[in-house]
């Protein structure tokens, strides 16, 4: 249907209204429902964001009245909400546009009552919400398709919502690809990676593309290595039966990570659209070098945590990585021969995610001889960039500085910008900005088929190498950076890991 | 936690032993938070606020402390005095506002400047104000009052500002205050009017009915706005100005709702596409209530509060082209 363009419209004061629609979700009664899904749709009517009137519809195997699904969605988003923001009154009014349908997805039946339900509430915009065990997205895809719940009446639409993993290589995501689209298409497909969704990665954007001083230095010219780290200082917490089957370099690397490499490293886009963005980031991905075999030892390393075998529901044997380093290459103009080494852990030292961009040193050690100058370490320091992603969002640059007093001893001194200091505001959570921007039909922070493929295949050569060999895990210890294959791995390139 | 340290009155003010305070005060605060997670200095702009009279001026202290959590700020509040010191006709102090966010141990603070101006050192304030603002960021000029929206007292301090926030709520004369707004924009000034922004809920209202596509706006042929109170209103005039320019093709009217229907301010808005009508008309509970085109129901105003309009008014800071619009037609 054609879009009208809404002459009232003002973005700098208000946001264009969420439709009117019902949100049905597979696996309501689940961890990232009650996380994540509730409290975000709750936290969203309680800014004034969702309509007078929309629909949630749970679907789960659990039986239960709609009743029954508010008292105890009442109390998960008590327990979830952020910033402890609950109001009664509110939730009174929330609560009656949720609606629960038990039944089993792999039941033909439930299809006919999840549409009768959302029928008798109204809605005639559906967006589905896959938030079920990855081996049930094809049986629910079929069972919408075959109960024609996705045959939308003109001028209505049906969109689905896909979480991670998308496949668990590079074939099985296009066999989910092509089942998906059997029923749905690619422009209605909204497949989800929260990592996207986070403010400071979209913060990425307007730094380089809102700025004039940094896009003229992000470049092979200045630019010596970029390090992404994403460290968890928990194990799997009671995940060890789904995270044996993943391990670190599926469930971060070829997603989220990759996904942040290529927002840091893509082309500007000529428009800020859905898919002009969409397409940068898709080139960028295709252009990561392909490993060949024999490089793999060379450029990828994996790491396990001593006692993750020992975790409930972790085979004893277990060959699962959890921890992952990788070096990725971009060839093109703008980035050949620059390194970008990407690592991810369980049980590192702390909780960080981070995007470091280091720049070649300056051309003449100028202060290096100078009476009372520093170390040779301090003097040869390089500038860095740091994106902070989490936990405290922001952005900083290192540089030298004269310390105070005689001599030119020189100290590097950090320049801190803070997200929360200059933005008092609240900032959504990823899935508040995700689900809205799946309600309002913009899929700039989703990722596309093509972008799924793309990452699939830089990972594939690791996986098959990884695949087809024994290793001798565990090979680090809890409450360390990872194991020293990692350091040796980048040393080998003349770089050394920050330890941030 | 509310910090405050008063300098020492001077016969005139001296901005460098301001500022020279200003950092030895952010030294002091180091040291006495080092041991309970240290403060950090916050500030994205100079928010200038004008007060309209000595008891205001406490007022606009206390708002622009609530402002400063969400828009940092280097706060000067200009209190209007007759005798300001002990024989002085300005004066000076400084304070910090510190807050903690939840689940933190750093405190962030803000700093603020409070200068008292008898009659003749008013004039006098632009030339201090010059130096005291913090370099290369915003400032925001906030004139309280409804005597601000006529030339006066506060001219000479327009030009430093970045952008002027009026509040025409209470003039007797719209159209007056209309003209004196349009002139200053004509001037290359940017402009705000809280009257304006205390419109954002009814206009978020009528703008997601058309998001909705409850009416095709090309077939809208005419919408009225209705006032309370005994004369037209500034932001009835908003309203029906906003609606021309987004509808140039329908009629729009403005008519008075009458004497005894409540306070001053918008009471209904309602568009006709000759087959079609939809009202938007205040009900109770700070709610409008939405009928027509298939539609009934109620939504809730955002909060109009004087901190609240501010919040929204210094999320904008650069061009704010509907208001402008708006404020032109």
């Amino acid at each position: 249907m054609m879009e009208i363009r809404n002459p009232f419209a003002d973005p700098l004061r208000f946001e264009r209204r969420v439709p009117e629609c019902a949100i049905v979700i597979f696996g309501a009664a689940g961890d990232l429902a009650k996380r994540k899904l509730l409290p975000a749709l709750y936290r969203l009517a309680y800014d004034r964001r969702l309509p007078a009137s929309f629909a949630i519809v749970g679907n789960s195997r659990t039986p239960m009245t709609d009743d029954e699904y508010r008292d105890r969605m009442r109390e998960v988003v008590k327990q979830f909400s952020e910033d402890g923001d609950f109001d009664e009154d509110l939730w009174k009014r929330f609560a009656a546009n949720l609606h629960y349908v038990a039944g089993d997805v792999k039941d033909p039946r439930l299809y006919q009552a999840l549409k009768e339900k959302v029928t008798a509430t109204g809605q005639a915009k559906i967006l589905f919400y896959l938030s079920t065990q990855p081996s049930y997205y094809t049986v629910i895809v079929d069972g919408i398709g075959h109960s024609r719940l996705a045959t939308a009446p003109e001028g209505e639409w049906r969109r689905l919502i896909v979480e991670k993993p998308f496949g668990h290589d590079l074939a099985s995501a296009r066999e989910l690809n092509a089942r998906i689209h059997a029923v749905f298409r690619e422009e209605d497909t909204y497949r989800i990676d929260h990592y996207l969704g986070k403010e400071t990665v979209q913060n990425i954007l307007a730094l380089r593309f809102g700025n004039g001083i940094f896009e003229p230095l992000w470049n092979r010219r200045y630019v010596n290595q970029v390090q992404i780290t994403a460290a968890e200082s928990i194990g799997v917490e009671g995940r060890g039966g789904y995270y044996q089957e993943a391990g670190a370099l599926r469930d971060m690397i070829q997603n989220h990570l990759l996904q942040v490499m290529a927002t840091v490293a893509m082309e500007p886009s000529a428009v800020f659209e859905p898919d002009a963005v969409r397409d940068e980031r898709a080139k960028l991905l295709r252009s990561i070098k392909i490993m060949r075999p024999e490089e793999v030892d060379q450029y990828a390393v994996a790491g396990q945590y001593k006692g993750f075998r020992q975790e409930p529901g972790v085979n004893p044997d277990a060959q699962t990585d959890t921890y992952t380093a990788g070096t990725f290459f971009v060839d093109n103009w703008r980035w050949a021969g620059v390194p970008f080494f990407i690592r991810t852990g369980k049980k590192l030292p702390k909780r960080v995610t981070d995007i470091a961009i280091q720049f070649n040193q300056a051309p003449l050690a100028l202060f290096g001889n100078a009476p009372g100058s520093g170390d040779g370490g301090q003097k040869a320091r390089p500038n860095l960039l740091i994106l902070r992603i989490q936990p405290e969002e922001g952005i900083s640059l290192l540089f030298l500085s004269k310390e105070p007093g005689s001599g030119m001893r020189l100290r590097p001194v950090s320049m801190d910008f803070n997200y929360g200091t200059s933005f008092g505001e609240r900032s959504p959570s990823a899935y508040e900005t995700l689900l809205v921007d799946a309600m309002v039909g913009d899929p700039t922070l989703y990722t596309r088929q093509d972008m799924v493929e793309a990452s699939w295949t830089v990972i594939q050569p690791i996986l098959e190498n990884w695949s087809n060999r024994r290793f001798d895990f565990p090979n680090y210890e809890a409450g360390t950076w990872g194991p020293a294959d990692a350091d040796a791995m980048i040393a080998k390139l003349g770089r050394q890991w920050r330890n941030s | 936690m509310s910090d405050e340290q008063a300098l020492v009155s001077t016969a005139t003010i001296q901005p460098e032993r301001i500022l020279h305070d200003l950092q030895q005060l952010w030294a002091q605060m180091a040291v006495d938070q080092a041991d309970s997670g240290g403060v950090l200095r916050a500030c994205a702009m100079t928010l200038v606020v004008a007060a309209e009279d000595e008891s205001d001026a406490d007022r606009a202290r206390e708002i622009a402390g609530v402002l400063m959590h969400n828009h940092p700020s280097r706060a000067v509040i200009l209190r209007p005095g007759a005798e300001a010191g002990k024989g002085a006709d300005l004066d000076a102090r400084i304070f910090a506002e510190c807050w903690k966010p939840f689940g933190k141990a750093q405190q962030i603070c803000s700093e603020g400047i409070e200068i008292t101006a008898g009659r003749s050192g008013f004039s006098q304030v632009t030339k201090f104000l010059v130096p005291l603002r913090v370099p290369d960021l915003p400032v925001v000029l906030w004139c309280r009052g409804t005597a601000a929206l006529e030339a006066g007292p506060l001219e000479p301090l327009f030009p430093l500002a970045d952008k002027i926030i009026f509040d025409s709520a209470h003039v007797t004369d719209a159209d007056s205050a209309l003209q004196f707004l349009r002139r200053l924009r004509g001037r290359g000034f940017r402009v705000a009017d809280l009257h304006w922004t205390r419109l954002t809920g009814w206009r978020e209202v009528l703008a997601h009915l058309f998001d909705d596509q409850a009416l095709d706006p090309g077939e809208v042929k005419s919408a009225q706005v209705t006032f309370g109170g005994p004369s037209v209103t500034t932001c009835a005039r908003y309203f029906a100005a906003w609606i021309r320019t987004a509808l140039p093709a329908a009629r729009v009217t403005i008519a008075s709702g009458g004497l005894g229907g409540g306070p001053p301010g918008l009471r209904s808005v309602s568009l006709s596409t000759g087959s079609d009508n939809l009202t938007i008309a205040l009900g109770s509970d700070q709610c409008v209530e939405v009928s027509g085109a298939g539609r009934h129901y109620r939504s809730m105003l955002p909060s109009t509060s004087e901190e609240a309009l501010m919040q929204e008014e210094l999320g904008i800071v650069g061009p704010d082209p509907v208001y402008e619009r708006a404020l032109s037609a």
